[in-house]
């Protein structure tokens, strides 16, 4: 063990310590949380209040951050528990997931969760973008992570080398057409053909769930753009050579075509050529 | 100027005096153009194969002008701009080259594909028509042989050709055929690197599957071809049973004119199927897949679908590994029996069915007649066993796509599979048998009793009864004199009798109108009409 | 063969003098076929000539001529003026090849059908019975033939010169071989050349120890890759990222803490205790039941599928195969960090990477 990784399990434990601090104010914090709810309940116009709560918060939220969380003291906090420490055994810690998680996880409707499955399924977001913003901040700063920068997430990409990246790093899961494909176990990766920009940014730099993370130092910001370019532009935009492109599922879908389409309609012709009509 | 006489409409006969003077083809022909084929529409099955294959002929000799076959490694260049700048092989290049950059070459290209996956298909089927209709007896074992070999080689042929763009989804292909070869005991290494020419993937592989490719396999094919259509011509085609039909003649429609006519329309028609296809449904779009690499893979790794049943096989073997413990120790890896022993078993099998039956049958006679698969149970039933093996084993090839796009567990999917490979077969033998033993018994009630009218009449003491229709005038008494089966069509509807009017003609709509046909519930019972005739009473008219 | 061309008219009736002029044309043609052992039973036109039903025939015959004479202009002017090339984003493109389907394959359809409703509605429908004569020739003949080929082989004489018999063969098997030395002896490869099929592009050249480089031949320092992420590396040589080094490439996997601790005890286990470096391991990407990379890895369940057949390889328990047909683990690759802080194998692998064979020890 090198003193690098020990530096790393230092920063590791300083990360951990921030909410560890702030659980001294937990009560306080208890009590915003609990008045929040109160108000909402009362249907009252907690935007209002929302801001003179924050005030009172030892870590101040920017006031996204703060419409985030009372959106997650809503929502989420059954599962991941109140400041997102987790919950045992119905949901993990969201401390340090950062940003890029949240948005990839609530902007495809991952979450909220409807029930524990073997992998939670893309459904119709619940959160509007402006609210996933929010709760993604909140997240971010209660205890960092990674972040989807703003702006452009393909500008001068390299088309080529996109593809090369895509081949070496996603189509394993993803398949070569991006319609995804089977994992053990019930598990799956999915389609890319409904991801935005920010979402496949997201997923590469959080890996949700079995996906693994593909971080800034393996694949730089260019090269994720270089491969976002890839599947929205070349997989995605649909400039299907030769016709119908069957799904994409590779041979399986041909060979029901050749017997579906072809043996079919040539059965019926022979049928109509040796009839006696 | 000086004009010669010259009498045009004699030219022809000229024409053909002089050719017989020199050829002595006037007899020769005469029997040629008299040669009485029976039609029916499962005996067209094998000729969709047959025109697949003319048509793959055609397109791959199209291709050949513009595929180079090597493994150099080139940087692309052409008009795909994601592939732009990616190494690859001459022969990746080549294949994208065809796909964008030659005119018309997409097209070739994907009706080359879709030809070789029709013809196997179509081999398939016509393999199953003459298997279920015992075609395959004697005299005609040898072209069943033939048959089956056909099989193979055009497995061969489509592995070879889908393996030389050498994009990433067929070196992945390749991959495993090396392995495949591999897993041989004892020559195992030998072999792959004497074909690979070295180790996995050498240099030189594409070139040799190329050869093996455009000269070589379909040079065999064509022998073979040739062989299964002298065949047919030599022994004559079997028929099925029905009135005047015996072992001994065939019934049916001289070769030309019409019997030729309606074969050059239906190469047409199969030409025009693969045109359509091959223009409007996309197949193996080679440049998703980018060059082969060994590193690189996709979900949902398939081969063609002929290939798919080994591909099942192989996903449901179970991780049995034999180990020898003699000297440093050897290896039978998993891998060997479902990819070398089982394509053994079954060419063996395939080959030797027809002697193991008759074997089995102890017949000995020859067989012009073909038989109706409810006839012959066990047969029947041996095949329906077959083919729910086959399909397991294909439908396995592509469980990850069942699983993804079903949302099933993958590991659920191969268990499936090993369970169904074992318990449905079986099944299938059974239900098959059963199936074929109450279609029997049907015909048998209706050739004894006569044909279900709808018509209940209420017997004096309060029965109701359904009136049957005898199919004779009866010698007997109440007309329920018992005719003999024949091996043909039973008519199971008053229609088919002649009575309530003629069927109502038409392939997928009435020409005529049903109105016009009497429908009058007390019409009565007519005698078969003479133009029907061929449809088959029951009765024998040796 | 010739035996029937002489076959007589059945009994009966007279054979017709096909010279005589006031013989019709089809009473010849029933005489040959007759000679063919052909009885034309049924012979019936299907259309009166010069009547409406063969007026609307000849008219349906003739627009299937027509429509693909139509298909296959259009087919040209498309193939010639339609924009083919594929440009990106354009995308006006991939209508090409689905209209030269549509045309090509209505114009060959148009073909078809004209010839098969020609066939089947203008021409006269008739049932011919001929005899197949496929019993097995007269015992005479066969005798004949019979007899015709052991001559053959008496005047040949080899059962009275054994001699040439048996020089014969001996000297055609050699022969034989000739024709088969330079097929198999052109082909044969010895597999075990260089060791080839137990190394792989990580075994230290020199003493040195060799770098795990990316695809593009950077080498890679742990921070490159996140907890919970994996990269595929080659060895860090002239080559090293091509198909000629096909059984190198390798996962590396940043493996989270607790999970490091699974494995590093499972690597214990066997003897492998040093083969981690930190939280990282290495494990060959070619499967070891067919050859495919074998790169499918969850990260939360540690489990890495191979997409080709299935097997399921765990992680955290020495890449033991837990599901499908691949019977041994994927072999792990002993890693460090050199002095400059990238990574290197500490050697190559020490067991056999890829697919398994007869002699694999």
């Amino acid at each position: 063990m090198t003193s690098d990784n020990d530096r790393r399990r230092g920063l590791l434990a300083r990360l951990r310590g921030r909410p560890a601090a702030r659980s001294r104010g937990r009560r306080r914090l208890g009590a915003a949380v609990r008045l929040i709810a109160a108000l909402m309940l009362a249907g009252g116009a907690y935007t209002v209040f929302a801001p003179g709560v924050q005030a009172q918060e030892n870590p101040p939220l920017t006031g996204a951050a703060a419409e985030g969380k009372a959106l997650f003291d809503v929502s989420c906090v059954t599962c991941h528990g109140r400041n997102a420490q987790g919950v045992e055994g119905r949901g993990p810690s969201l401390i340090g997931v950062g940003a890029a998680s949240v948005e990839f996880q609530v902007s495809t409707g991952r979450m909220p969760m409807a029930r524990q499955e073997a992998q939670a399924m893309r459904k119709p977001p619940v959160f509007t973008d402006e609210q996933v913003r929010q709760l993604a901040q909140y997240i971010q700063e209660l205890g960092g992570g990674p972040e989807v920068p703003e702006g452009n997430l393909r500008a001068d990409a390299n088309l080529a080398a996109g593809g090369e990246l895509f081949r070496i790093n996603c189509s394993q899961c993803h398949a070569f057409g991006g319609g995804g494909g089977a994992l053990s176990s019930g598990k799956f990766a999915p389609s890319l053909r409904p991801a935005s920009d920010r979402q496949i940014y997201a997923a590469m730099l959080s890996g949700p769930q079995n996906m693994p993370v593909f971080g800034d130092n393996q694949i730089t910001p260019e090269q994720k753009a270089d491969i976002i370019a890839y599947i929205q532009e070349t997989l995605k935009h649909d400039q299907d050579q030769g016709g119908f492109n069957l799904g994409r599922y590779g041979p399986s879908t041909e060979g029901l075509a050749i017997f579906l389409v072809g043996v079919v309609a040539l059965v019926f012709a022979s049928l109509w050529i040796a009839g006696k009509s | 100027m000086k004009r010669r006489k010259f009498d045009v409409a004699a030219v022809p006969a000229k024409t053909a005096g002089a050719v017989d003077d020199r050829f002595q083809v006037a007899t020769p022909l005469r029997k040629l153009l008299n040669k009485v084929f029976p039609d029916h529409w499962s005996f067209l099955l094998g000729e969709i194969a047959l025109f697949s294959f003319v048509v793959l002929l055609l397109t791959g000799v199209f291709l050949t002008f513009f595929f180079e076959p090597a493994m150099t490694e080139v940087v692309y260049n052409g008009s795909y701009a994601p592939l732009r700048g990616t190494p690859m092989s001459a022969a990746y290049a080549s294949s994208l080259d065809i796909s964008f950059d030659v005119r018309g070459g997409l097209i070739m290209r994907q009706m080359h594909h879709w030809s070789a996956l029709l013809f196997m298909a179509s081999i398939v089927v016509h393999m199953l028509r003459v298997f279920f209709t015992g075609a395959f007896r004697k005299p005609r074992e040898t072209n069943w042989i033939i048959g089956s070999l056909l099989f193979w080689v055009g497995f061969l042929a489509g592995f070879t050709g889908y393996s030389l763009p050498d994009d990433g989804l067929s070196g992945t292909g390749l991959r495993i055929a090396s392995a495949i070869m591999l897993s041989i005991p004892v020559i195992g290494s030998w072999l792959t690197s004497s074909i690979f020419g070295g180790e996995f993937p050498g240099t030189i592989i594409i070139s040799r599957f190329y050869i093996a490719h455009v000269l070589l396999i379909p040079g065999l094919l064509l022998a073979l071809i040739g062989a299964h259509l002298g065949l047919v011509f030599k022994q004559k085609h079997t028929q099925w049973p029905g009135p005047g039909r015996t072992n001994e003649n065939v019934v049916g429609e001289r070769m030309f004119p019409r019997y030729a006519l309606k074969q050059g329309g239906f190469f047409m028609v199969v030409f025009g199927v693969i045109a359509l296809m091959g223009g409007l449904f996309q197949i193996n779009p080679i440049w998703y897949f980018g060059p082969y690499e060994a590193w690189v893979v996709s979900a949902a790794s398939q081969p063609d679908w002929y290939v798919m049943f080994l591909d099942g096989s192989t996903r449901l073997m179970p991780a049995w590994e034999v180990h020898i413990p003699i000297g440093d120790g050897y290896v039978i890896p998993p891998l060997f029996w479902p990819t070398v022993v089982l394509p053994g078993i079954l060419v063996g099998i395939s080959l030797a069915y027809p002697f193991l039956e008759a074997r089995h049958l102890k017949d000995r006679k020859h067989h012009n007649l073909l038989q109706r698969p409810r006839d012959v149970p066990a047969r029947t039933a041996a095949g329906a066993m077959a083919v729910t093996f086959f399909v397991v084993l294909t439908l396995s090839g592509a469980n990850d796509v069942i699983a993804d796009k079903f949302h099933i567990s993958l590991n659920a999917m191969t268990w499936a599979g090993r369970i169904g490979l074992l318990l449905l077969p079986p099944l299938a033998y059974y239900v098959a048998y059963r199936l074929c033993l109450g279609l029997q018994q049907h015909d048998r009630e209706v050739l004894a009793h006569g044909v279900e009218t709808g018509i209940i009449r209420r017997l004096p003491d309060g029965r109701f009864v359904e009136v049957h229709q005898p199919l004779t005038s009866g010698d007997g008494h109440d007309g329920h004199a018992e005719l003999d089966y024949v091996g043909w069509v039973v008519p199971k509807k008053m229609n088919r009798l002649g009575a309530l009017g003629p069927a109502i003609r038409g392939f997928f709509y009435p020409i005529e109108k049903p109105a016009e046909a009497p429908v009058s519930p007390g019409h009565p019972p007519v005698e078969p009409r003479a133009e029907r005739e061929e449809i088959g009473s029951g009765e024998s008219r040796r | 063969m010739s035996t029937h061309t002489e076959h007589q008219a059945p009994q009966g009736r007279q054979p017709l003098d096909v010279l005589d002029p006031r013989v019709s044309r089809f009473d010849i043609v029933q005489e040959g076929a007759r000679r063919d052992d052909i009885e034309i039973v049924h012979y019936e036109p299907q259309v009166v000539p010069g009547s409406k039903a063969e007026r609307r025939m000849t008219r349906t015959v003739a627009s299937f001529f027509l429509l693909t004479g139509l298909a296959a202009t259009a087919f040209l002017i498309i193939y010639i003026w339609w924009p083919w090339q594929w440009e990106p984003g354009r995308g006006g493109d991939k209508y090409y090849t689905p209209l030269l389907g549509l045309t090509l394959g209505v114009a060959l359809l148009g073909i078809g059908f004209g010839i098969l409703t020609w066939g089947k509605k203008l021409l006269p429908k008739e049932v011919s019975i001929q005899d197949r004569h496929d019993q097995p020739g007269a015992p005479e003949d066969r005798k004949i033939t019979g007899e015709t080929m052991l001559y053959l082989a008496d005047e040949m004489g080899v059962r009275r010169r054994p001699l040439l018999g048996v020089s014969l063969v001996a000297g055609l098997l050699p022969v034989g071989a000739v024709a088969a030395a330079p097929l198999i002896g052109g082909l044969i490869s010895q597999p075990h050349k260089n060791n080839q099929m137990f190394t792989t592009g990580f075994a230290p050249a020199d003493g040195h120890k060799v770098r795990l480089v990316r695809e593009d031949g950077r080498p890679i320092r742990p921070a490159d890759i996140s907890a919970g992420g994996q990269l595929t590396v080659f060895p860090g040589i002239e080559h090293g990222v091509s198909n000629r080094h096909a059984d190198s490439p390798t996962l590396l996997i940043h493996l989270r803490e607790s999970d490091a601790v699974a494995s590093r005890a499972a690597n214990a286990r066997v003897g492998h205790g040093d083969y981690m470096w930190g939280n990282y391991a290495a494990f060959s990407k070619i499967c070891t039941h067919a050859g495919c990379p074998a790169s499918l890895y969850e990260q939360q369940t540690n489990r890495l599928l191979c997409p080709c057949h299935q097997s399921q390889f765990l992680i955290t328990d020495n890449a033991r195969p837990v599901f499908g047909p691949a019977s041994r683990r994927l072999p792990q690759l002993p890693i460090e960090v050199d002095e400059e802080g990238f990574f290197v194998a500490k050697s190559d692998y020490t067991e056999t990477v890829g697919p398994d064979f007869w002699e694999r020890p």
